[in-house]
């Protein structure tokens, strides 16, 4: 009944909303915002296939962790130098292994 | 009584509210966020320790925006919008440490005022609540539901938004054990197997204030950070407690508002700050000086946001309804270390209590954190986002899975609901 009151009063703005999508659709930054998406999708179904090939031991998380975060970080990276590509490598290398070892180990988390 | 005080639980609060700080000085990034992405950490802690490392990030989270709010004029989280106000007219005078001291001694103020209140008050409406039948805690919720309603820019959007809530809430099983019919309600042919239960609270909210937030910055082209050249501290600026002077009632007034503002379920600190604020240029003999560099304006906006942090957690642990969208992440925070909050909650012995001395060693953490972090906290505000961002993302997942102890629906649960909240 909210719904069908909101389509009553807003029947107007409702129709004409095609054009406000298409004004918010050539603002946005697509590379930036649709290849999030795309990355974060690929990554999460990455992750439970390459774990499976060593069950049990978090790799499938780590394994894909590392070319995620690399990859997003280059996507969100403005100037793309290697002056910045290399503090990013080190931290797509230590920040997955680091979390890898957390889980793994000290807390006993099996990852995927 | 001071038997939960150990060098962990010291460390886990100067920590958590270090690294809160950190993330509400960086704009974009949120103490709900620094609580969502943390969540996982505490399942080894045991229930006073994470409490500890979740409070701790909460109340760094509220103050640590202060920060960009004083040096950048950009608030870092939406509770310190008022007080870039006075805040930033301050730093380019050059007085930014002193500005960036009077908002620290005011966060702590407004934070161990609604540690008293939430002393003072949660156990006795926890005792109070405990009488509740269905009906009472149907007419909560029907207030929760005004409280949307009056508070959201279109009165029927709000009310379906808090209605869509409630619909969410119902998909699965409405259990026996429960009441229920054990039927499945709402639940799509074929997706039985992975909504029986319905989607979990904790994944829906990492979706929604994590990847959402993430995703909103990409939308924008995840915007440029600051470099430290933007940042004129004026260190060493001329910093006296005279500033203070006349400024008491200021203080427990902008406190006491905070405090009130936390209690309704679902305003948040951005309200709590502008009505503090608001206030205090009303009563003020100078009202002309706000927004010019005024003290008693950050004053009135920190005291006013860090206040909400005792106050939202009070219907928290008495009525089990969260003051706010970082108190409903601590709801799973409980849930993890199976306890039950709300009435149920004041029945466990000592957890009222347990839960306010955590917050008490937090505000005087936060304290500490703050003076000692400034150039710290100076630093972070340039960290570049290419790097944080990826990072959090990837932090995001591992709480999502981890929090049903490895569900990889989960992870897809933040998905759909991160993308639904940002795309928008």
């Amino acid at each position: 009944m909210l719904g069908l009151a909101i389509l009553l009063r807003d029947r107007a703005r409702i129709a004409a909303s095609g054009a406000a999508w298409r004004q918010t659709f050539a603002a946005m930054d697509k590379p930036r915002f649709l290849g999030t998406i795309a990355l974060t999708l690929v990554y999460f179904s990455a992750m439970v296939p390459v774990g499976d090939l060593w069950p049990n031991t978090g790799l499938g998380f780590l394994i894909c962790s590392i070319p995620y975060v690399a990859g997003t970080g280059l996507l969100f990276m403005h100037d793309r130098s290697w002056r910045q590509a290399v503090p990013l490598a080190i931290v797509a290398l230590a920040g997955p292994t680091f979390v890898w070892w957390l889980f793994t180990y000290p807390l006993f988390l099996t990852l995927p | 009584m001071f038997e939960f005080i150990t060098p962990l639980f010291v460390s886990l609060i100067l920590g958590g509210t270090l690294v809160g700080i950190i993330f509400g000085a960086i704009p974009g990034m949120t103490a709900t966020m620094a609580v969502a992405i943390s969540l996982p950490l505490t399942y080894s802690l045991g229930l006073e320790n994470g409490l500890a490392l979740l409070l701790g990030l909460y109340v760094g989270g509220i103050s640590g925006g202060l920060v960009p709010a004083i040096l950048l004029g950009i608030p870092g989280t939406p509770s310190s919008i008022t007080t870039t106000f006075d805040g930033y007219p301050m730093a380019q005078r050059g007085e930014g440490e002193a500005a960036l001291r009077i908002g620290i001694i005011s966060s702590f103020v407004g934070g161990i005022i609604s540690l008293a209140v939430l002393w003072l008050f949660a156990p006795t409406l926890a005792d109070f609540a405990i009488k509740f039948s269905y009906v009472e805690k149907f007419l909560i919720i029907l207030f929760a539901l005004t409280v949307m309603a009056a508070l959201s820019s279109d009165m029927l959007l709000g009310i379906f938004s808090g209605v869509l809530g409630i619909f969410v809430s119902l998909i699965g099983v409405y259990d026996v054990s429960d009441g229920g019919n054990g039927k499945l309600r709402l639940v799509p042919p074929g997706w039985e197997y992975w909504l029986d239960s319905g989607f979990s609270l904790l994944p829906v909210l990492i979706g929604l204030f994590g990847l959402a937030a993430i995703l909103e910055q990409a939308e924008l082209g995840v915007p440029r950070g600051h470099s430290a050249k933007d940042i004129k501290v004026g260190r060493h600026s001329a910093f006296s407690f005279s500033v203070f002077r006349g400024q008491a009632v200021n203080l427990v007034r902008s406190s006491a508002i905070g405090t009130f503002v936390g209690i309704l379920p679902g305003v948040g600190g951005s309200a709590a700050s502008i009505i503090a604020y608001t206030n205090a240029k009303t009563f003020s003999r100078h009202p002309e000086r706000f927004g010019k560099g005024e003290p008693a304006g950050i004053i009135a906006s920190e005291s006013g946001n860090n206040g909400l942090t005792g106050g939202a957690l009070v219907p928290l642990l008495s009525l089990g309804i969260p003051g706010d969208s970082t108190t409903a992440l601590l709801i799973g925070a409980f849930t993890l270390q199976g306890v039950q909050v709300g009435p149920v909650h004041r029945q466990q012995p000592g957890h009222l209590e347990r839960d306010d001395r955590g917050h008490a060693d937090r505000q005087r953490g936060d304290a500490g954190d703050d003076v000692c972090g400034d150039p710290l906290v100076r630093a972070v505000v340039t960290i570049p986002k290419h790097i944080l961002f990826p990072v959090i993302l990837m932090m995001c997942v591992i709480g999502a899975y981890t929090i049903n102890y490895g569900i990889m629906f989960d992870v897809w649960t933040l998905a759909i609901f991160g993308c639904s909240a940002g795309w928008r």
